[in-house]
């Protein structure tokens, strides 16, 4: 057994790194409850906020992190007409055939980025990315808390927009059943679109918090998108809190995984955990019916 | 709908067999060149036919292709390295292998229907390269070596075929009997067909086997051509995604959409070989205009479904 500092410090790097994972799977969970999506491009659209976030700090040279807000509305505004264009035409189709498509689009994506940016690793250089953070026995490094925290607040507005506003309204509705929230009067493709581009914003603004944590190169994607579904899973599916504990809740134990096992445990304990639930528990751990 | 064809299933089983016995003496006549196509087509071949069986006639979208592909080939490995057994011996122990993963997991991922089957296999192949990975017994990240050579291209080749032919055959087994109907029905209306006296369960865990055990042969196949395995490559994501694309391409559903999506995913792999950068986005956009445009893919596109669905092989 590893000493306790070190456990510590693991398992507390394992709670921030998971809330900070969060965000990118609210995004999936809430497309996956309002249009019975399973975005398999939500990794690229991750990616895309990485990049973004990247290029911003070198032509601006603002920190990205304050850019935060000009990212998540470009991946909106990049959403968008991909909805309107690829999806929405096959609404009718039933889920396989918008599941492919986005499949279609995240292996375009991946080409993209390879013939744009190279194959190349990259990582969003700042100061904040490198330095350590004591608290006590506890180190960690700087960024995973700035990320956690972002995250935190991220995942707290888009709980408020859900929960308490007309447009968070029209989604339950949406979520809850279509066809009877069009009779009385919610225009559900507008809110298809909305929530499409919301889920699109928080992949964006999580990458490019991961973008300043971890390296990442044109196919990083593929991990995130496992990562998140096995996050919505585990929180619950549609359920905005929930998510952020199931975040939580992943990244505790694939840190406690890994100090138990060995370092290149901690994904595999990550995906037995998933299909475990996803076996026992499939409305999530917490398992509060919400739409 | 099964009626529709005029070929009974008799002929349609000479057929298989004829397309079989001509393929089964090209290595006579062909180059190496046309040996490695015909072996990856094949291979590919028996594949779409197990994802067919599942999407087209039970429902069940699979993005876990490489996870059979993966077992079979470490199964046929281990079988062939520690036993010393012959090559057919080891297949069918991958086969096995294969089928009896699909039926372990089977209740975690039919618990929810649809998507979460997907996300599910998905998460499964992912487990399965982790653990190959991570297990030093298993090789590690570096893999496994075949002890003894590998046999000539010709002879692979035919090992390719018996796979192949063995999918057809289980697939127009699966098509042509009473099987087919009840795949259906559960496909449609799961519920319906469970108060019809359906188990949707059994009918499911059967194609899902069935396809398993395939590309657990299939897998073995392959990675006694390639000598060395690991787990990187015979876990990739590519498996999946070029089945699925594959199934998608050809017609989901439609008995002759694996082997017309096969030979035009391969066709095409061989027309952009040259600029290997834009091949999967090319093929990411044909998907894009085929879901949208031509739902039953190339076979439902170009001609009345009615008249393609029972005509020989083209290829």
């Amino acid at each position: 057994m590893p000493d306790l500092g070190v456990a510590c410090s693991t398992i507390a790097a394992g709670v921030l790194l998971g809330g900070m994972l969060a965000l990118t799977a609210l995004g999936l969970s809430i497309v996956l409850g309002v249009m019975r999506l399973v975005n398999l491009a939500h990794g690229e659209f991750l990616l895309v906020g990485a990049y973004a976030g990247l290029f911003f700090l070198q032509f601006t040279g603002i920190d990205p992190l304050l850019g935060l807000p000009v990212i998540a509305l470009f991946l909106a505004v990049f959403a968008i007409p991909l909805y309107r264009l690829l999806l929405q035409p096959l609404a009718e189709r039933g889920p396989e055939a918008q599941m492919m498509t986005m499949f279609a689009v995240s292996i375009i994506l991946q080409n993209v980025f390879v013939l744009a940016f190279s194959a190349d690793t990259r990582s969003i250089a700042r100061d904040y990315a490198t330095l350590p953070l004591t608290v006590g026995p506890i180190t960690v490094p700087l960024i995973y808390l700035i990320g956690f925290a972002i995250s935190v607040a991220a995942v707290l507005v888009v709980h408020w927009l859900v929960s308490r506003t007309a447009f968070g309204r029209d989604l339950r509705a949406s979520a809850a059943d279509p066809e009877a929230a069009a009779t009385i009067g919610v225009d559900v493709k507008s809110v298809r679109t909305l929530t499409f581009a919301l889920g699109a914003a928080c992949a964006g603004v999580g990458g490019t918090l991961i973008g300043a944590a971890f390296q990442f190169g044109p196919s990083s994607g593929a991990a995130y998108l496992l990562n998140s579904l096995a996050i919505v899973v585990l929180g619950g599916l549609g359920n905005v809190l929930g998510t952020l504990v199931g975040g939580i809740a992943l990244g505790a134990l694939q840190s406690l995984g890994g100090l138990a096992l060995g370092d290149g445990y901690r994904d595999l304990v990550g995906m037995a955990l998933f299909l475990l639930v996803l076996a026992f528990r499939p409305d999530g751990f917490l398992a509060r019916g919400r739409a | 709908m099964k009626r529709r064809g005029t070929i009974g299933a008799a002929a349609e089983v000479a057929i298989i067999f004829a397309a079989a016995a001509a393929l089964w003496i090209a290595p006579n006549f062909a180059g190496d060149y046309w040996l490695q196509i015909g072996f990856r087509t094949l291979i590919y071949l028996a594949l779409a036919e197990g994802w067919n069986l599942m999407a087209g006639s039970a429902g069940l979208v699979s993005l876990g292709a490489s996870c059979f592909v993966g077992l079979g080939a470490y199964i046929a490995f281990g079988v062939l390295n520690k036993l010393d057994a012959p090559l057919p011996l080891a297949l069918a122990a991958a086969g096995l292998g294969g089928g009896a993963l699909a039926a372990l997991v089977s209740p975690a991922l039919f618990r929810l229907r649809g998507l979460y089957f997907t996300v599910g296999t998905l998460a499964l192949a992912e487990l399965l390269r982790l653990t190959m990975i991570n297990v030093s017994a298993f090789g590690g990240a570096t893999g496994i070596f075949l002890k003894n050579d590998p046999p000539d291209l010709p002879i692979l080749f035919r090992y390719a075929l018996a796979v192949a032919l063995l999918a057809s055959l289980a697939m127009t087994f699966c098509a042509r009997s009473r099987a087919s109907v009840i795949l259906r029905a559960v496909r449609d209306d799961e519920d319906a067909a469970a108060q019809m006296g359906v188990r949707p369960f059994r009918v499911k865990l059967a194609a899902f086997v069935l396809a398993s055990a395939v590309a657990a042969m299939a897998g073995g196949v392959q990675a006694v051509k390639l000598g060395a395995i690991e787990p990187y490559g015979m876990f990739g994501l590519q498996w999946s995604i070029d089945v699925l694309t594959m199934a998608i391409i050809g017609g989901v559903g439609l008995r002759l959409g694996p082997l017309v999506g096969a030979v035009f995913v391969i066709a095409l792999g061989e027309a952009l070989a040259d600029y290997p950068e834009a091949h999967v986005a090319i093929a990411g956009v044909i998907l894009i205009v085929l879901i949208r445009f031509a739902p039953r893919g190339v076979v439902g596109f170009v001609a009345n479904p009615a008249l393609v669905l029972r005509r020989p092989a083209p290829a």
